[in-house]
């Protein structure tokens, strides 16, 4: 029973209680996380299973925010970030992430590296004109590359100065994770004949994952992406089963000499992506999978379509 | 918006690799590994440990006691809970024998018989030969039977030098309404055993004087006695709203056997005119004539909880509840107690207000008067002048502080002060220059470590 109430372990960060919204046939949670709107779509459940699927939902999430944010002093990333060459064993969740890491750093031919985020130090999406030169990309170069990090589970070791950010999974992670939360409880409540049937959406800023198609059969209908161009403008996508991702760059990028910088940087040259599209969504079978094949394509720039088209996925792409 | 939606073409032939397949087989993999909350206390398959050291300290010399704790809690994968727990108590200091104080210094014959203490004229008499050590060991164990059915069993043990316990408890709890509320029903049963220094005093008998031909055996009966108690307790838990949740309790106690406190005294006082008049009654040598005290052989208490916590958006908590208790022996008693938990990033500090408010039991006796001492034949059966058996009121005014550190431990530290104030008969001739009822002033301080 006392998941209904929050302790104050429940919620590091501190961020405002989740909200409750809506009625016996349709209702509406939400909560902040990992710098997005937190939104949980759910049918078929009462008002206290809906409050209690909301609250487990902020719980899972904030648990990996905390977990797994390089803004949290002494948590793994920190412990791993400021080893200074030392060697970190890390926990099986950890573990598994920095796996599937590797993973993605080798599908993608070096393209996908959570080592990367010391680029963001000479770039700066924040709408200006500042370019760095080759010096200072060179410089920050050194500090980049996965496969500089020496990674034999359950132990790492990396150079000095390098940093390893999960920012680029963290949100995809925390979607599928609360969905197979969601999902237990849900099976849970249905052996208590506490509930007949239920159907439930996940949407953290547009990467989503749904427990199946609406309670009439048919698809749920989501708002992935607002243009720059015309903030009320939501472009819709169908789901029925699985998830979907978005990657864009439509809210952060640098323009120069008419050139549009992509917030995407590609770190085997430290530059940013051009000519990489304004969004893309990718339906998958679960949230990483498809939020891995949209930042993929958005690393392909120009050949994000063809990149998609062998993939054999179903995909939105904005330009 | 340019939005276009594409359908897949396999024919299509590009330069490009095909790692969907791939990539669906590491994330499966990935959301396959349950997820680790290592930091987090209360995961299956670990242990939590706690420690803690309380100290107690009375003023004007009284008792103090340091009370080092540890206990070690074991999460199981289906639910179960094992808890096992250590203490060990050191107590010295002195304790009020509950004789009143007097204009002329008293002497008094130690439990044990084989020496003596001489408290000064105007001084409350406290025993100060007063000093024990206590080890006490706890097992406990809760485990659910299915969704709705949880039961928990303990055993428990303390050993002090003249005091031996042996408990035992069970209970059971049933959750309905998704869980919203809580039914539990509880039941234990202790057996203690006192085998003082010096035997067991009969009751409402004059202390024998040492050295005054007195023979101490005769005012004892036995090496050792005992009691039962079997508490029943039922109560409700209940979720009231997202931030509200409250608990009611109604718990029996019925005690049986030898309820008396082998070291306390009573004051009998002349109450002829005289002299001495409202003094101690001398016996035939000139010696101030002390009763053992004698209590009930059985007592049986009701008591009332409800406690309610409301935790704010701020993640702030409020903590109140009250107890009423009622027993057959004429005490009632009301406990107030308040607690707010201010959160402060990964510190805490709580401030915690209690105030309790006791009638007297119906055979306190502040002294016992000449007429029912009866000249050895008292008219009273029972008769105690524990203070803490008396009309009392005490508040406890404390400050706790905790934090989190980030690998996820927690240190904390709790002050906490108290002042007991005594009201009752202030007797009558002499004995009303003397203060009767002097304060209780406890300091408690406790440092604590869970990890």
């Amino acid at each position: 029973m006392a998941e209904l109430i929050l302790s104050p372990q429940d919620n590091p960060a501190q961020h405002p209680l989740p909200k409750l919204t809506g009625n016996r046939k349709f209702w509406v949670g939400c909560f902040q996380a990992m710098a997005s709107d937190c939104e949980l779509l759910i049918e078929g459940v009462d008002e206290a299973q809906a409050l209690a699927l909301l609250m487990l939902a902020a719980k899972e999430t904030w648990r990996i925010e905390h977990k797994f944010s390089r803004y949290v002093l002494g948590n793994i990333i920190d412990r791993i970030n400021t080893a200074s060459g030392q060697p970190i064993e890390v926990d099986s969740e950890t573990a598994s992430l920095l796996n599937f890491s590797d993973q993605c750093y080798q599908l993608s031919d070096g393209l996908f590296d959570i080592s990367s985020g010391a680029l963001r130090k000479i770039w700066f999406f924040d709408g200006g004109d500042t370019v760095p030169d080759a010096t200072q990309i060179k410089e920050v170069s050194q500090l980049v590359g996965w496969h500089k990090v020496d990674w034999q589970a359950p132990k790492l070791s990396m150079p000095r100065k390098m940093e390893l950010d999960f920012g680029g999974i963290g949100k995809e992670y925390a979607v599928d994770r609360v969905v197979l939360t969601l999902n237990a409880e849900v099976d849970r409540l249905s052996k208590l004949n506490a509930l007949s049937k239920s159907s439930f959406v996940v949407n953290f800023g547009g990467d989503l994952a749904c427990s199946g198609p609406r309670l009439d059969g048919s698809p749920w209908t989501i708002g992935v992406e607002n243009s720059e161009r015309d903030q009320t403008s939501v472009a819709t996508v169908s789901l029925s089963q699985g998830a979907v991702a978005t990657s864009g760059d439509s809210r952060r990028y640098l323009l120069k000499g008419g050139v549009r910088y992509s917030h995407i940087l590609n770190p085997l040259t430290g530059k940013s992506i051009l000519d990489a599209p304004h969004a893309i969504s990718v339906a998958a079978a679960n949230c990483m999978q498809a939020g891995m094949l949209s930042t993929f394509a958005m690393l392909q720039g120009e050949q994000a379509e063809a990149f998609l088209e062998a993939q054999g996925v179903q995909y939105w792409i904005q330009r | 918006m340019q939005l276009m939606k594409r359908k897949v073409s396999k024919s299509t032939v590009r330069p490009i690799k095909k790692i969907a397949p791939a990539l669906a087989a590491a994330s499966c993999s990935l959301l396959s590994v349950a997820s680790d909350t290592s930091l987090a206390r209360g995961e299956a398959g670990t242990w939590d440990f706690e420690a803690a050291s309380l100290f107690y300290v009375e003023t004007d010399d009284r008792v103090s006691a340091v009370e080092p704790v540890f206990s070690a809690t074991r999460n199981f994968e289906d639910g179960e809970v094992l808890n096992l727990k250590a203490a060990y108590d050191v107590l010295t200091g002195a304790s009020p024998n509950g004789a009143t104080p007097s204009a002329t210094p008293q002497t008094f014959t130690t439990p044990s018989g084989n020496s003596t203490y001489t408290t000064d004229a105007g001084d409350a008499p406290i025993d100060d030969t007063f000093k024990d050590t206590r080890v006490a060991l706890s097992a406990s164990w809760l485990a659910p039977i299915n969704r709705d059915w949880e039961y928990n069993a303990a055993f428990y043990g303390s050993k002090e030098y003249d005091y031996l316990s042996l408990g035992t408890s069970g209970g059971i709890k049933r959750y309905l309404n998704n869980k919203n509320t809580a039914l539990n029903a509880g039941l234990s049963f202790s057996f203690d055993t006192v085998e003082p220094e010096g035997d067991i005093p009969s009751a409402l008998v004059e202390m024998a004087h040492k050295g005054s031909g007195d023979d101490f055996n005769a005012t004892r009966i036995d090496s050792s006695d005992s009691k039962t108690i079997i508490d029943a307790l039922f109560g409700v838990t209940q979720v009231i709203n997202r931030n509200t949740i409250m608990q009611f309790n109604y718990s029996l106690s019925v005690s049986d056997g030898y309820l008396s406190d082998p070291f306390k005294i009573l004051s009998v006082i002349e109450d002829t005119a005289g002299a001495n008049f409202g003094g101690n009654l001398q016996d035939d040598n000139g010696n101030d004539i002390y009763l053992y005290e004698a209590r009930p052989d059985s007592r049986i208490k009701h008591s009332l909880y409800w406690q309610t916590k409301y935790a704010l958006a701020n993640g702030d908590v409020i903590d109140g509840s009250y107890r009423f208790m009622l027993d057959d022996w004429g005490i009632n008693s009301h406990t107030y107690d308040f607690r707010y938990r201010w959160q402060l990033g990964s510190s805490y500090l709580e401030p915690h207000l209690r105030y309790y408010l006791q009638s007297e039991a119906d055979f306190y006796k502040r002294y016992i008067t000449e007429t029912e001492y009866n000249s050895g034949r008292p008219t009273l059966t029972e008769a105690t002048a524990d203070y803490r058996l008396g009309d009392l009121d005490g508040i406890t005014v404390g400050l706790k502080y905790g934090h989190k550190l980030n690998n996820g431990h927690e240190f904390n530290m709790r002050v906490e002060y108290y002042l007991q104030s005594n009201s009752g008969d202030n007797g009558v001739g002499l004995l009303k220059d003397q203060d009767l009822y002097p304060d209780t002033k406890a300091l408690i301080f406790q440092v604590g470590y869970s990890f």
